[in-house]
């Protein structure tokens, strides 16, 4: 999760990625902005994240995030 | 066909709500089925012929690709594990093919009706050039209405069923029903299968609550249109067919008119479209959300034609940008050029074939295609240019989340976006750019222009009455206040009063009657 917060922070700072549950919906993350989490995420983390999954409800928050890579993990 | 045809908002729909409640709960469904169906036949003739191939080719192609994805669990199971990504591969080569034949049979009959044509001309005009001895035959023919949208609707549906998101529906006439409903047919908005499907097949009774709740959207629908689009038209039309004439602040004027006039009559259809919704119980997806407060050209597209949108984010950008080959560029090109620059080659070419797309899909002509790539042009140059102007901002010590740069923002924005919908409302390219011009070569103003149009003082008062009213409304509604929500928790009276005053401003400033001329269903030739 950690790791997950530094890429973020990284990628758009000054957002409170603890708290905030509105990433997309409240477009802190923009289209190009989810291109970079996600290239960064599938070489941080060794996944692969279908585009099916590229929905609002899976990257709202830094949790939602975490649960997703999580989920894909297992599934590998 | 209009939504905004008294018979059909003050006549059909109760008529049909009527009908529906009569039936009982088990049969709804098919009775509102049977209606869209009536409806699209009403409008279209034997064009509905199209409707039913694209309804069959989707649902058959939803259980063929559920069926072999039912298979590929089952031949899983005793499968090697080293044999298993190979079953896995042919499996989805086989639903890809389902998938592409599904895609090619509806896009061929949204090619023969609306893009045929266009291209046939151009390629003639390119044969002339070359002196190819061969011409293709122009056929003249008219398509059925909403074919863009039932048609991105229908594909939206295997697609989904393709990625995973859902699964087919074995019940053809649910599908029926969710492709057909009759109030989305003409403008959309495009919903998506677990949108609506399950709401609209439960046959919900119409109780006396939805249906003045539906009806409470609608007269707000009919208010943005009677009150403002028609009376805007009046401008738009004069300013259009004769620019030459006007100076250019006027003309000016006429080019913003048509952005506000098209948001009102396309938005107030939409109402009339959720407000239908409503009475049957289904919510259907809001397609506007405050347009012009958007901070750039792309959030603008956020905000307006949502459902268009999210198709083209869904189902062209993100596959397109996060392809094998894209992703691999996304990843040089991060290394060497950083984050915010790294993924926009990617995005870019996805954006790219977005705003083709967009573009054609309004309609078949050189000017719409301007007209994507114009919108195409402005959000990479913004994405270009972002991290300059961040630093710019923050070396002067402008607070770019303050009021009054908000305001620079929308006012900006709102700009852009009028001369990108001049290009789409002009009749050719060449009219446009002289429109264009015009607004600086004769950049002078008369104010007795204004009147020359057939509009009246009273008009304009009017006019700017509702615009007012629809900012105010819009402010609100930007800080996240349900006015709806606000009224319904309101007394018996009061909820009425504001209905009757709804009602008796509509009958009172609206544009009808000699002297007016409605504006036509702008998005249902789409």
């Amino acid at each position: 999760m950690e790791e997950l917060i530094e890429i973020l922070e990284e990628l758009q700072p000054d957002v409170d990625y603890e708290t905030v549950d509105d990433l997309v919906d409240g477009r802190y993350l923009d289209s190009l902005t989810i291109l970079s989490l996600i290239s960064e995420i599938e070489d941080a983390f060794d996944v692969e994240i279908p585009t099916v999954e590229i929905i609002p409800a899976n990257f709202n928050s830094a949790a939602k995030i975490w649960e997703l890579i999580e989920r894909l993990q297992e599934e590998d | 066909m209009s939504f905004f045809n008294p018979v059909f908002a003050f006549v059909f729909v109760p008529l049909v709500v009527i009908i529906y409640n009569l039936f009982p709960k088990k049969l709804r469904a098919y009775v509102l089925l049977a209606i869209s169906l009536l409806f699209f036949a009403f409008v279209s003739k034997w064009l509905i012929l199209y409707l039913i191939l694209s309804i069959v080719s989707v649902y058959l192609s939803g259980i063929g690709m559920q069926k072999l994805e039912e298979k590929k669990k089952e031949v899983l199971k005793t499968a090697e594990k080293e044999e298993k990504k190979a079953i896995k591969e042919s499996y989805k080569k086989k639903r890809k093919f389902v998938l592409v034949l599904c895609i090619i049979f509806n896009v061929t009959f949204l090619f023969m009706f609306k893009y045929f044509n266009f291209f046939a001309v151009n390629l003639n005009l390119l044969m002339d050039y070359f002196k190819v001895g061969h011409q293709i035959t122009i056929v003249k023919h008219i398509g059925p209405i909403g074919i863009s949208f039932y048609t991105l609707e229908a594909l939206s549906y295997v697609l989904d069923i393709y990625y995973g998101k859902i699964e087919a529906d074995k019940n053809i006439l649910r599908v029926a029903l969710y492709l057909a409903f009759f109030p989305q047919l003409l403008e959309g908005p495009f919903a998506r299968y677990s949108d609506t499907a399950e709401a609209l097949y439960a046959g919900k009774k119409v109780t006396f609550e939805s249906f003045t709740f539906g009806y409470q959207r609608i007269l707000y629908g009919f208010a943005k249109k009677l009150i403002i689009a028609d009376r805007l038209n009046i401008i738009v039309k004069s300013v259009f067919e004769d620019f030459n004439i006007y100076n250019g602040l006027t003309v000016f004027i006429g080019i913003a008119s048509y952005t506000i006039m098209l948001y009102m009559e396309f938005s107030g259809t939409i109402d009339i479209v959720i407000g239908i919704g409503e009475m049957f119980g289904v919510k259907i997806p809001e397609n506007f959300k405050q347009p012009f407060f958007a901070k750039n050209v792309s959030d603008f597209w956020t905000r307006w034609h949502i459902s268009l949108g999210l198709w083209f984010k869904d189902y062209i950008f993100y596959p397109v940008s996060l392809s094998k080959s894209m992703k691999s560029l996304t990843s040089k090109a991060k290394k060497k050029l950083g984050n915010h620059y790294g993924p926009l080659l990617s995005g870019s070419v996805a954006l790219l074939c977005v705003w083709l797309l967009n573009g054609l899909w309004h309609g078949a002509g050189w000017h719409y295609i301007f007209f994507g790539l114009y919108h195409f042009f402005m959000i990479l140059m913004g994405n270009i240019f972002e991290p300059s102007v961040a630093k710019t901002c923050e070396k002067l010590k402008i607070d770019r989340r303050k009021k009054g740069y908000r305001i620079f923002q929308a006012v900006k924005t709102t700009i852009l976006v009028f001369i990108g919908e001049l290009f789409f409302r002009a009749p050719s390219l060449t009219v446009a750019f002289a429109m264009f011009g015009r607004m600086f070569n004769a950049a002078s103003f008369r104010t007795g222009e204004l009147l020359t149009f057939g509009m009246d003082i009273r008009d304009y008062v009017v006019l700017m009455i509702g615009l007012i009213g629809m900012f105010v409304m819009s402010i609100v509604r930007e800080k996240g206040v349900d006015v709806r929500e606000n009224i319904s928790k309101k007394n018996i009276w009061t909820r009425w009063a504001i209905y009757y005053g709804l009602i008796l401003l509509i009958l009172i400033f609206g544009a009808y009657g000699q002297g007016y001329v409605p504006v036509d269903p702008i998005y249902a030739d789409f």
